[in-house]
């Protein structure tokens, strides 16, 4: 199963009632109108510096220097 | 797997450094989580956007959900789920961003992603 069929399965699993995923839906379509879209395919990423888990500065130059870079953006850990 | 091919893999959220891990645990954790406190790269990267009212009630209400608790004070904010992978020059080479958290792009074509830039390089 891929991860997009998993991922399906588990949200249907939620059985979650029809005016909280109503609710759900609107902020999903307000996100995709907000104009967020992201990188184009081609484009170069801007770089930056954050600090990791152990309060270190990673700079994506400096990762770039060493190989590709996988760079994912998630909501959080709740 | 991404890194026995040579990438490394970077996260971002828009939380504060977590203070519920200790240092083993934070030395224990292979990859890069880096902490966006700012919004500033999820602005740069045009994946930022501000939680709807509708939206911040649902989640405080119905799902005990205050997003200031992980975010800070203030910080009704989040990203677009988005992954991308750059090749050496900093390109995206493939990615995915979608509103819909559900959606998410397939491990498989991130490893493909990257196997296609070594390819390149070897060439």
């Amino acid at each position: 199963m891929s991860l997009k069929e998993t991922l399906a399965e588990f949200d249907a699993s939620r059985k979650r009632p029809p005016e909280v995923v109503a609710i759900i839906r609107r902020g999903i379509d307000y996100a995709r109108e907000s104009g967020a879209a992201g990188l184009r395919i081609g484009e170069r990423a801007p770089d930056f510096a954050l600090p990791n888990q152990r309060g270190e500065m990673v700079r994506l130059s400096d990762r770039l220097s060493r190989g590709p870079v996988v760079l994912n953006f998630y909501r959080g850990v709740w | 797997m991404i890194r026995s091919l040579g990438a490394d893999l970077v996260a971002i959220s828009p939380e504060l450094p977590d203070n519920t891990l200790t240092m083993a645990e934070k030395h224990a954790i292979p990859i890069d989580i880096l902490s966006d406190a700012m919004s500033e790269v999820m602005k740069k990267y045009r994946l930022w956007f501000a939680v709807p009212g509708e939206v911040k009630e649902l989640y405080l209400q119905k799902f005990g959900l205050n997003l200031e608790k992980y975010n800070g004070a203030g910080r009704w904010e989040l990203p677009v789920p988005a992954t991308y992978v750059l090749d050496r020059g900093g390109i995206v080479r493939a990615g995915e961003a979608d509103p819909d958290y559900t959606v998410r792009m397939e491990p498989a074509e991130i490893v493909a992603a990257i196997r296609k830039i070594a390819e390149k390089r070897s060439m």
